[in-house]
């Protein structure tokens, strides 16, 4: 009796799961032909919310949703598409620039976007600092109106800014963002109807999944060619990338560990590009005493092989970077290659460099003249497993030349406290934002006003350098807009790299960006870098998302 | 009466200490909210917008900490958690709450499973000391027990899912679905919970088995089942309501306490199975130091725990009369 009794439960939990598979059963969600789904793995479930003046919430609504007076495209090295403003033209030594706003152009409840809006967009960033997210009013003196034209008065000369104000402020509608009490704390959720001027809005989201769907007013006229885009989120990589494998996602901004066996394989439609667009380096805390000492970092510099770090530790994915800190192939047109070729892999000449310059070798450790040993720590971020390894061969290479490293690996939020303030002897890092040229990244590296005291917190910087010779550089170059100057400039800087050796970029960090060709095409390749392809990049997303349509 | 009483008063002052280390702890571990918030938002933010929003936060306020205490204390009676920092400008409840029902229904239906199933499975296989299912059953289930839980559930997601198509291998439901109280959506739900609920199961229901089978064995060998027998009761009535109903006591305790434990969610299943339940939530607030989330998660459980625990010890005062003559 009682085993009849449990052979039934069995019996009958067996059916229930039976008839619940038997069904079709779909996995795999087929493109459809109008909808992309995404697969950006971000280790946490959606808030929900679209404020794009709110730094965690900007990814997800900065592109498709609002979008920029000019589109920057970083990977054709800064090339200007006039969006939201139809021209614009700087004056007065370039410390002035005057935006036209484009006509005809509607927010997705109907009513029109004007100069009104644009001028209310950077009044509201002043008033409210937490909002000026890329610190524009740090250069801004005033921005005013007149008719359908808004002009910017910058302080000084300030070219570079035009990534910032043109390209990286989205603009909100005045008759919606004038109404809020407290913009800072303002989620923006779909519930209060997020109305922007890009191609999507926002039709549903749950924690589990964001749904973006065509903006019928949108002034583009037959754009965009997709109906639906899907968001899911991924809490972990294993269901973000097993999703791009069986094709349920066919746009991927994930790093996949052999990409070949893992993705590729999977279908002949899967394909990715790793665009390089910003360095991954030693950062080299010019303050210490021992380290101040320029013939220790020359050496660092030729002892470690960039070309076996990127093949182990990055799976190939990241090239290697050289010592101009210029990311090539997308920056290629600034490089100087004789300096470029000048920090090769050279063991022999990393030791000789040492010797020359007074340290004795004493148990396989290079020491100073007072005794000191040559042994560091190098701070690096636990959970980013790459970056791991690649410090792990820098600091095999580096004993092999006698200068002793131990890893020390924290978590990020520690490894940030202590980059920013500077309580490190290397840093293994590759945290700055970069820009649509070699000039965003360095002025970030190397610029004395990024950085701060030892103990306070330093933006970016975090090496300490101060050159005032190179900051002087960095302010000529904000001041011209000529090409052949922003050249003469940069080279400059990139001797002052090879020279003072402040920073060792060891690999080019990339954008992570799969995509399948199945039912989409349009997508962002090598041929067409039309804006960087990974689904982080603010507004560049946007962009994409315009170009993708139907395949045939 | 008076134990109850007594029970109460006890579960009250546990209340309050519960609350009031859930207050210190988060504040005296390393680092500090304003430091992880620069790293949230890694490089995408410069040091005046962040000053500015961590006065807008109420973070880094040099209050002192009794009146901080005070604050939180009033708060928290009148159910107000804060804002999440993690979820930025998200209240910490709404969170939760969109989180919780979730891991309630998978993972508090298969506690109550794997216990039920577990109970049954022990009683029966002492009942029958040495049957086919006695040498079977528990061996097994010990074994699959004692796997890593998120290796047989990548195992599961490779078979059923990957190899042979027959169950959604991540998420909670399909995301081309719209939320909402269908008949749809909820048989889309239910399918994405079998293979979560399979995993838990067989991974916790050995603990169960064993507990209940050497609890049976034990009672069997009382007196008072001999006399039932030596009646000449029929045996599975024996077996159900002279040992099954003494047997199950001391697993109460036990079974309360994991039903307590159900609201600190299942981290890895959710992890595994790219589930939206609280588990991995309140990995990922103790991972960015967002206090007010830890608190609010960390207050849910000890007071579901505390709650579950007056509720096994009233139910153990009803059950069972012995416990009942204290002085």
């Amino acid at each position: 009796m009682k085993r009849g009794l449990l052979v039934l439960l069995l019996a009958g939990l067996a059916a229930i799961v039976w008839s619940a598979a038997g069904g079709s059963v779909q996995t795999a969600r087929s493109a459809g032909g109008t909808s992309v789904t995404i697969s950006n793995e971000q280790g946490a479930t959606w808030t929900c919310g679209y404020n794009p003046f709110n730094a965690s919430l900007v990814d997800w609504s900065f592109g498709p949703v609002y979008e920029p007076l000019v589109f920057v495209d970083e990977l054709k090295s800064g090339a200007a598409t006039p969006w939201l403003a139809s021209k614009y033209k700087w004056s007065n030594h370039n410390k002035t620039i005057t935006f036209t706003i484009r006509p005809h152009v509607k927010w997705s409840d109907g009513k029109p976007l004007t100069a009104a809006d644009v001028l209310y967009t950077f009044q509201l960033i002043k008033k409210y600092k937490a909002l000026d997210l890329q610190a524009v009013w740090s250069a801004l003196k005033s921005v005013t109106r007149s008719g359908n034209k808004v002009t910017m008065q910058f302080k000084t000369a300030a070219v570079p800014y035009f990534y910032y104000v043109a390209g990286q402020t989205p603009i909100v509608p005045q008759h919606i963002w004038s109404k809020i009490n407290n913009p800072v704390n303002f989620k923006d959720s779909p519930h209060q109807n997020p109305v922007g001027s890009g191609p999507f809005t926002i039709a549903s989201c749950s924690p589990q999944v964001m749904k973006y769907t065509k903006n019928p007013h949108y002034w583009q006229k037959g754009l965009p060619k997709i109906d639906t885009v899907y968001y899911p989120a991924y809490t972990s990589n294993d269901p973000a990338n097993q999703d791009l494998a069986s094709g349920a996602a066919q746009w991927g901004s994930q790093f996949i560990p052999s990409i070949k066996a893992f993705y590729l394989s999977k279908s002949k439609d899967n394909h990715y590009w790793f665009p390089p667009v910003s360095n991954v380096s030693v950062f080299i805390n010019l303050k210490n005493p021992i380290l101040k000492n320029v013939a220790i970092r020359r050496a660092m510099a030729y002892a470690i092989d960039r070309s076996r770090v990127s093949q182990i530790g990055e799976y190939g994915y990241e090239p290697p970077a050289n010592q101009t800190g210029i990311v090539t192939p997308t920056f290629k047109s600034w490089l100087n290659p004789s300096l470029a070729k000048q920090y090769s892999y050279n063991p022999t000449k990393a030791k000789q460099i040492l010797t020359s310059a007074g340290f004795k070798l004493k148990n396989g450790v290079f020491q100073t003249k007072t005794g000191k040993p040559l042994s560091f720590t190098m701070i690096n971020i636990g959970g980013y497993s790459d970056w791991v390894a690649s410090a792990q061969i820098v600091e095999q290479e580096l004993k092999a030349v006698g200068i002793k490293v131990t890893p020390s690996n924290l978590s990020s939020t520690t490894f940030d406290a202590d980059a920013y303030a500077g309580k490190f002897d290397l840093m293994y890092s590759g945290n700055e934002a970069g820009g649509p040229a070699p000039y965003y990244e360095l002025r970030q590296e190397l610029y004395s006003k990024n950085s701060a005291p030892i103990g306070k917190t330093a933006s970016s910087n975090w090496e300490r350098y101060y050159n005032q010779k190179v900051d002087s550089l960095i302010e000529a170059y904000a001041a011209t807009t000529s090409s052949s100057k922003q050249h003469q400039i940069v080279n400059q800087i990139e001797a002052a790299m090879t020279r003072d050796v402040p920073i060792i970029p060891i690999t080019e960090g990339v954008d992570w960006y799969q995509y399948n060709t199945g039912h989409l095409a349009g997508w962002v390749t090598k041929k067409n870098p039309f804006a960087k392809p990974a689904a982080y990049e603010v507004p560049d997303w946007g962009v994409m998302l315009l170009h993708l349509k139907p395949k045939g | 009466m008076r134990f109850v009483l007594r029970r109460l008063g006890f579960f009250v002052i546990t209340l309050w200490a519960a609350i009031t280390l859930n207050f210190l702890i988060p504040r005296l571990m390393p680092g500090n909210p304003a430091e992880a918030m620069m790293g949230q938002y890694r490089g995408r933010i410069n040091p005046q917008a962040l000053h500015a929003l961590e006065i807008a936060f109420g973070v880094n306020n040099h209050e002192s900490l009794l009146r901080s205490y005070f604050t939180y204390f009033g708060n928290v009676f009148r159910g107000r958690f804060g804002v999440s920092l993690t979820f930025f400008p998200d209240q910490v409840t709404h969170e939760v709450l969109q989180a919780l029902p979730w891991t309630l229904a998978l993972v508090g239906v298969t506690t109550v499973l794997a216990f039920a199933l577990g109970t049954l499975i022990g009683l029966l296989a002492a009942w029958r000391r040495g049957g086919t299912l006695d040498s079977l059953m528990p061996p097994i289930f010990v074994i699959t027990s004692s796997f890593p839980y998120f290796w047989l559930a990548m195992l599961a997601i490779w078979l059923f899912a990957i190899k042979l198509h027959w169950l959604p291998a991540s998420n909670g439901y399909s995301i081309t679905d719209n939320v909402g109280w269908t008949s749809t959506f909820a048989y889309d739900a239910f399918k994405h919970a079998i293979l979560p609920a399979l995993t838990i199961l067989i991974t916790s229901i050995g603990a169960w088995i064993l507990t209940m089978r050497n609890n049976t064995i034990t009672v069997l060998t009382e007196d008072y089942v001999r006399m039932a027998r030596a009646k000449g009761l029929k045996p599975w009535r024996i077996m159900w309501t002279y040992a099954g109903r003494n047997a199950i006591l001391p697993n109460l305790t036990g079974f309360a306490m994991s039903l307590g434990f159900v609201v600190a969610g299942a981290i890895l299943v959710e992890f595994v199975f790219n589930y939206p339940g609280v588990g991995w939530m309140f990995l990922h607030s103790v991972e960015s130091e967002d206090y007010a989330l830890m608190q609010g998660l960390f207050l849910l459980i000890t007071v579901t725990v505390l709650t579950a625990i007056l509720a096994a010890d009233v139910a153990t005062v009803i059950l069972d009369p012995r416990t009942r003559d204290t002085r």
